[in-house]
Formats: structure tokens, C-alpha cells, sequence
């Protein structure tokens, strides 16, 4: 293999604990972790290392589960299993809390800004996912209540330039939602994964989705307008996004967190072997069928289940991971030609 | 004597396949009891449900039309968006085939129903918090 996974740091970041996720701030200067600890730890470089720069705590009764980076990086929403949603306000160098979302009956899984950074979605064990829209008084008002899952919601994700809003869950389904004559609705349910899908997400562009699963596989979809012509007369709104591609044979164990890295294409697993791939796509195939081969790995990344794997928006091939262990490492991919 | 003979037949017939006769006689019989019994149970199970189901929708509306009638007047922002939310909410119960129990759309329409109480709870601060009135007919399963 010509590409290469290097590890840069190793941080006991949740230790005792574990660490569940890991998100850049859009300018790619912090990131933020979450974990079991009820805590959120801010990571800033002094030199060539990542510190921590702030603790955020008291915040939830709970594991941290999920957190989110406003688009303009001065909020952070923390999603927790005490079933409340915070958001952070970044003051200078800390933060305060601003809100705390309440309304889901039990765990909070998930939590997502929308690309304009008025719109936040959050998704729960509760089988819903609600948006929640920002006012100029920094209020939080709900939008809507979704319930078209049928089991515990693992995770939301936006479209990276439309208003449209994926989520992934135990019943195995994909939900694609969209505001429509003043309501959100789902419009299409995408079904493919044998198991639970536990994570997705979308390419720079948002033509194409990637989205993992507890079957070991991820799969590639592609969206095709109705009047595309590719083969299928879609008169239900249902087929507008088509599986293009399954990953399948790569991953030995649950596949938890996949990532599009926003600059170069490549496509970065966490996985419950323990394991951090890079994949990358063959520009020679047809955008129809396309073929992405593994191109890095590092098989014991964590020496436990790998949670989370996320690119630096700003920095190409900077790669966090993060793990049961409480471990976030931080890895860079690199590539000769 | 052909005579006889044939009569001894029937006789022996009616022997032998009386036991055939009987079953069907005994299967008839069972078979309208248990039709007449499961109608009845079927019954009793769709009143209790549907009754179930009808106060918990009456609940919403009662809720609904309470907190219009409290935020009427009130012409800020924040009491349009949440009046907004409320007749959204009656227009569901209004629009649900409450009449048509054997509706396929029942189901779908009471989620959207209870999706669309749980966002308006949310909006007016309120907890949902009201098992007693809800939470009875939420197991029904069609």
C-alpha cells in the first residue's frame, strides 16, 4: 500500500470511561469529545501537540453521547442519555450554557446543526427525531416531532447544502425528511442494511450518502432525481435515493462511524474491530457503479471498539478517532503519488 | 326379498356412516358457537380499544381547544407560532378517519397525531406527562 495511516498523538482524553465521539470546529482549529465521564472536553494545538483547553462539565446527569459544532463554531449542542439536549455558548476561550433541550422521553442519541445554522435536529431511544429552529434571541422552538422509525434513532445527519435531513437507526431504515408545505415529513425510507445502521453521512457536493451498519457493511447512495432516466420511472419519491455500492468483507466486527473527508474524497471507518480504514474511490469508474478499495488500515487502533472517526475540515487527511478505551488518537493519512 | 336386501343395506349404511354424519353435525354446530363467541369477543375488544383510543383523542382536542382560547388574543410572535402548532394539531384530529375504524391509515395518523401533541407540548412548555390520558391507548395494536 502506498498510502498510510501515521499515528500523530494519543490522548487518554475520558480516561476511566469511554469516549464516545469526536467533532472539529468548522475552522478546524478545536475539536470536542464526549463520553461516559458526563463530560466534554475542548482540544486545542499548543505546538505540535492537542491540549486540553476546557472542560465542560455539570452539564448533563449522563453520558455524553453526541456533539455538534454550529456552523459558525460559537455553539456547541451536546446530546446525552439524561434526555436533554445543551447548547454551549463560546464565551473567549470557555464556554457557558445557554439552553438546555428537553422533550425526548429518554436518551438523546444524536444532535445535528443545519448547514444555515437555524435549524437543529436531534434524535433519541425514544424512536423520534425533532427539529428544532433558532431564533435571532437564541430560543429554541420545536418544529416537529418525526416518528417514522420504528425502533431507537441512532443518528441524524444534514444534507450539506439543502435543507433535507437523513437519520439512521435500529430498524435497520434510513429516513430522508424535508420541510413541505410548513411540515416536515419523511420522504423516503431507505432500506438495504440487515442491521442496524448506526451512523451516515454526505459527500462535499451532497449528491451521494455513505451510511454504516451493524451487518459489517457500508453502503454507497446516490440520489437520482425523478426525471434522471436511469432505468427506474420513480413515481414513488421513495426510490429517489438508490444503493450504489456495499463495502462488504472489510470489517470483521459492527461497522460504528463512517466519514467523507470534505477535501480529498476519502472515506475514513471506526469500527467494532477495533479497526480505522481509509478507503478511496476509483475516478476511472462510472458514477453510477462506483468502486472504492481500501487503501489504509490500522487494525488495533484503540485495543477496543473503535466510536467515532472524523476528518479535519481545514487540514487534509488529519483524522480523529476515538474509542471505548477513552482514547482519542489522532492520525494523519497520507498519500504518494 | 330384493326388497329386503336392500333395505338391510341402507340400514347397515346408515350404520356405518353415522359416525361421519354426527362429526359434521358436531363440527357444524361448534363452528357456529365459536362464530357467534369470537364475534362477540371481537366486539367487546374493538369498543374497549376504540373507546380507548377516542378519549385520547378527545384529550388533544380539549387540549388544543383550551390553549387557542388562552393565547387568542395575544398577538406576539412567539403566540402566533404556538397558535400555528394548535390548529395544526385540531386540523389532524379533524382530518383522522375516526369514523372508519378499518382504516389502513389509522395508525400512520394517530403517530402523526401524538408527534404532533408532543411538539406542541414542547412549544408551550408544557410536560407531556399525561399517562392517564394517553398512555392507555398507545399499545393498541391493529
Amino acid at each position: 500500500m502506498k498510502e498510510a495511516l501515521a499515528e500523530v498523538q494519543r490522548i487518554s482524553a475520558h480516561p476511566d470511561s469511554r469516549c464516545w465521539f469526536v467533532s472539529w470546529s468548522p475552522n478546524g482549529a478545536l475539536l470536542a469529545s464526549c463520553g461516559g465521564d458526563k463530560a466534554i472536553r475542548i482540544w486545542g494545538r499548543e505546538g505540535d501537540l492537542w491540549v486540553c483547553k476546557t472542560v465542560l462539565q455539570d452539564g448533563h446527569q449522563r453520558t455524553v453521547r453526541k456533539v455538534a459544532w454550529s456552523p459558525c463554531g460559537n455553539y456547541l449542542a451536546s446530546a446525552s442519555f439524561d434526555a436533554t439536549t445543551c447548547i454551549w455558548k463560546k464565551k473567549n476561550d470557555d464556554f457557558e450554557s445557554l439552553t438546555v433541550l428537553e422533550g425526548h422521553e429518554n436518551e438523546v442519541k444524536c444532535v445535528a446543526w443545519a448547514p444555515s445554522g437555524n435549524l437543529l435536529a436531534t434524535c433519541s431511544r425514544d424512536k423520534s427525531v425533532w427539529v428544532w429552529e433558532v431564533d435571532e434571541d437564541e430560543e429554541y422552538e420545536c418544529v416537529t416531532v418525526l416518528n417514522s422509525h420504528t425502533q431507537d434513532v441512532k443518528h441524524v445527519a444534514w444534507h450539506p447544502t439543502k435543507e433535507l435531513l437523513a437519520s439512521a437507526s435500529y430498524d435497520n431504515n434510513i429516513c430522508i425528511y424535508k420541510e413541505d408545505d410548513d411540515d416536515w415529513e419523511c420522504q423516503a425510507t431507505l432500506q438495504g442494511h440487515t442491521s442496524t445502521v448506526w451512523s451516515l453521512c454526505f459527500d462535499a457536493a451532497g449528491e451521494r450518502m455513505a451510511s454504516c451498519s451493524d451487518d459489517r457493511t457500508v453502503k454507497i447512495w446516490k440520489e437520482y432525481p425523478s426525471d434522471s432516466g436511469q432505468g427506474v420511472f420513480l413515481v414513488d419519491s421513495d426510490l429517489s435515493w438508490k444503493c450504489v455500492c456495499t463495502l462488504s468483507g472489510y470489517h470483521g466486527r459492527t461497522v460504528y462511524d463512517v466519514a467523507w473527508c470534505q477535501l480529498t474524497g476519502a472515506l475514513a471507518t471506526a469500527s467494532g474491530d477495533d479497526a480505522v480504514r481509509v478507503f478511496k474511490e476509483d475516478v476511472t469508474a462510472s458514477p453510477d457503479e462506483p468502486v472504492f478499495s481500501l487503501v489504509a488500515q490500522v487494525t488495533r487502533a484503540h485495543n477496543q471498539d473503535v466510536n467515532c472517526v472524523s476528518w479535519n475540515p481545514k487540514e487534509a487527511g488529519l483524522l480523529a478517532s476515538c474509542s471505548d478505551n477513552g482514547e482519542i488518537a489522532i492520525w494523519r493519512f497520507k498519500e504518494e503519488d | 326379498m330384493a326388497d329386503g336386501r336392500q333395505e338391510a343395506d341402507e340400514l347397515f349404511d346408515r350404520i356405518l356412516l353415522a359416525d361421519e354424519r354426527f362429526r359434521g353435525e358436531g363440527y357444524q354446530e361448534g363452528f357456529e358457537r365459536g362464530t357467534a363467541r369470537g364475534l362477540q369477543n371481537g366486539r367487546r375488544h374493538g369498543a374497549s380499544h376504540g373507546a380507548k383510543l377516542s378519549s385520547e383523542i378527545s384529550f388533544y382536542h380539549g387540549f388544543a381547544v383550551t390553549w387557542r382560547s388562552l393565547l387568542e388574543g395575544n398577538a406576539d410572535d412567539r403566540s402566533r407560532k404556538r397558535l400555528k402548532a394548535l390548529e395544526a394539531l385540531l386540523n389532524l384530529i379533524q382530518r383522522s378517519p375516526l369514523e372508519d375504524p378499518q382504516s389502513v391509515k389509522l395508525q400512520e395518523d394517530m403517530e402523526k397525531l401524538r408527534a404532533k401533541f408532543r411538539q406542541v407540548c414542547s412549544m408551550l412548555n408544557v410536560s407531556t406527562d399525561f399517562k392517564e390520558y394517553i398512555k392507555t391507548a398507545e399499545g393498541t395494536s391493529f
